[in-house]
C-alpha cells in the first residue's frame, strides 16, 4: 500500500479523517515504520506547542488598559448624531409653532406682502419664538442626550434592516401627529 | 456560553458600564499577548501592541456585528496592527491565498520521506525552547497561524474568519507551517 500524504497525517492527529481513511491509514501505519515514526514525530512536536508557556501578564496591565480608554470615548456614528439632532429639532420645531399658531406656509407667503407686514408678522413669532426658545434651550439637551441613547441603544440590539423600517415609520408617525396636532389647534382657532 | 458571556459584556460596555470593558480586558489580556508577544518579539513592544488592540476594540465597539465571535474580532484587530506593524519594520510578509514564493518547494506536503525524528531527539522543556526558536525564523504570516492554533487554541474556521480566506486554504497553511517548524527543528539538532 503506498504511503499518505503529511496532509493525511496532520488529519490523522487531529482526528479529522473520515473513520473509513482512518482504519485505511491505521492498517498502513502497522505495516509501515516510517509512516509510523512520522506521525509519532509529528504528535511529539504538536503535544510540545501546544504546551508553550503564556507570556506573563503584569499585574497593572488591566489599570493601564482602563487609564487608556477613560479619556477615549466609544465612537459615536454620524447618521446617529444627525438623526438624533433632526428628530429633536423637528420636535422643538414642531412645538414652537404649534404653540405660535403660525404656519411654515403662512411664514414664506409674508415675503410677499409689503415689508412692514413682514416685519410685524415676524416681530410677533420672534417673541414668541424668543420665550419658547429659552424654555426649549433648557430642555433640547436632555432631550437631545435622551434621543441619541433610546437609539443608540435600540440599533445594538435590532438587525439593520429593521432599523430603517422601524425609522421609517417613526418618521410618519411623527409627522402625521405633527399635523393632526395643527389640525388640531387650528380648529380651535 | 462563553460566547453569550461577551456579547453580555459588550452590550454592557455600550450602555457605558466601564467595568464590563474591565471584564473583557482581563479575560482576553493572557491570549492576546502571547499571540502579539510572538509576533513582534519584544516584550515591551508586545504590552503596548496589546494595550493598543484592547483602544482600539472600545472605541470601534458599536462596529462590532454580534453574529461574529467577539474573540476572533479582538484576533482580527491585533492581527491588522501586527501586519501594519511588519510592514513599517519592512519585514518579510505575503498574502496567505498566493502560492508561496522559492520556498515553496519546502513546504511542499508530500508523503514522509526517510526524515530523522526530532520530536523523540529532546527532553519536553528544550523542546518547546526550540519550538520558540524555530517559530522566531518561521515567516510572519505562518508563524501567526501556527501561534493561533497552538498557542491561542482557535479552530480553522475562526482562523478562515479572521484572514477572510477559504477554510481549506487556512488548514493548508498550518500544515504548511507545521511541517516548517519541524523542518527548522531538524536542522537545529
Amino acid at each position: 500500500m503506498n504511503c499518505f500524504n503529511i496532509n493525511d497525517i496532520y488529519d490523522y492527529i487531529e482526528g479529522s479523517l473520515s473513520p473509513q481513511q482512518r482504519r485505511e491509514l491505521e492498517q498502513h501505519l502497522s505495516a509501515c515504520s516510517r509512516c509510523r515514526r512520522a506521525v509519532e514525530d509529528r504528535k511529539l512536536i504538536a503535544g510540545a506547542a501546544s504546551g508553550l508557556p503564556p507570556f506573563a501578564v503584569p499585574d497593572d496591565f488591566t489599570d493601564r488598559v482602563m487609564a487608556r480608554i477613560a479619556p477615549a470615548q466609544v465612537k459615536h456614528r454620524l447618521w446617529l448624531i444627525i438623526l438624533a439632532s433632526a428628530s429633536s429639532l423637528l420636535a422643538l420645531t414642531a412645538m414652537m409653532m404649534i404653540a405660535s399658531g403660525r404656519s411654515a406656509l403662512g411664514i414664506l407667503s409674508g415675503a410677499s406682502h409689503s415689508f412692514w407686514e413682514y416685519v410685524k408678522s415676524a416681530a410677533v413669532l420672534t417673541a414668541k419664538a424668543a420665550t419658547l426658545l429659552t424654555l426649549a434651550g433648557k430642555t433640547a439637551r436632555p432631550l437631545f442626550e435622551a434621543v441619541y441613547k433610546g437609539l443608540s441603544v435600540l440599533t445594538s440590539f435590532i438587525h439593520p434592516g429593521l432599523q430603517i423600517l422601524i425609522l421609517i415609520l417613526a418618521m410618519g408617525l411623527v409627522v402625521s401627529l405633527f399635523f393632526g396636532m395643527r389640525k388640531k389647534f387650528s380648529l380651535g382657532d | 456560553m462563553n460566547e453569550l458571556q461577551d456579547q453580555v459584556l459588550v452590550r454592557r460596555t455600550l450602555r457605558g458600564d466601564k467595568k464590563a470593558f474591565e471584564m473583557i480586558v482581563r479575560k482576553y489580556q493572557q491570549p492576546l499577548l502571547s499571540y502579539v508577544g510572538r509576533m513582534v518579539g519584544e516584550r515591551e513592544m508586545a504590552l503596548d501592541f496589546t494595550q493598543d488592540v484592547f483602544v482600539r476594540a472600545y472605541a470601534s465597539l458599536r462596529s462590532f456585528e454580534p453574529r461574529y465571535k467577539f474573540s476572533t474580532w479582538l484576533f482580527k484587530i491585533a492581527s491588522n496592527l501586527v501586519i501594519d506593524h511588519w510592514r513599517k519594520k519592512k519585514l518579510p510578509t505575503f498574502s496567505l491565498s498566493e502560492p508561496l514564493g522559492q520556498d515553496g518547494n519546502c513546504l511542499t506536503l508530500d508523503v514522509p520521506d526517510d526524515e530523522l525524528a526530532v520530536g523523540l531527539k529532546f527532553e519536553l522543556a528544550e523542546l518547546r525552547q526550540r519550538i520558540e526558536t524555530a517559530l522566531e525564523k518561521l515567516p510572519g504570516p505562518l508563524r501567526e497561524l501556527f501561534v493561533w492554533r497552538h498557542v491561542n487554541e482557535l479552530s480553522y474556521e475562526e482562523m478562515a474568519e479572521i484572514k477572510g480566506l477559504p477554510l481549506g486554504t487556512i488548514k493548508n497553511r498550518v500544515f504548511q507551517a507545521k511541517e516548517m517548524v519541524r523542518r527548522l527543528l531538524q536542522e537545529m539538532s
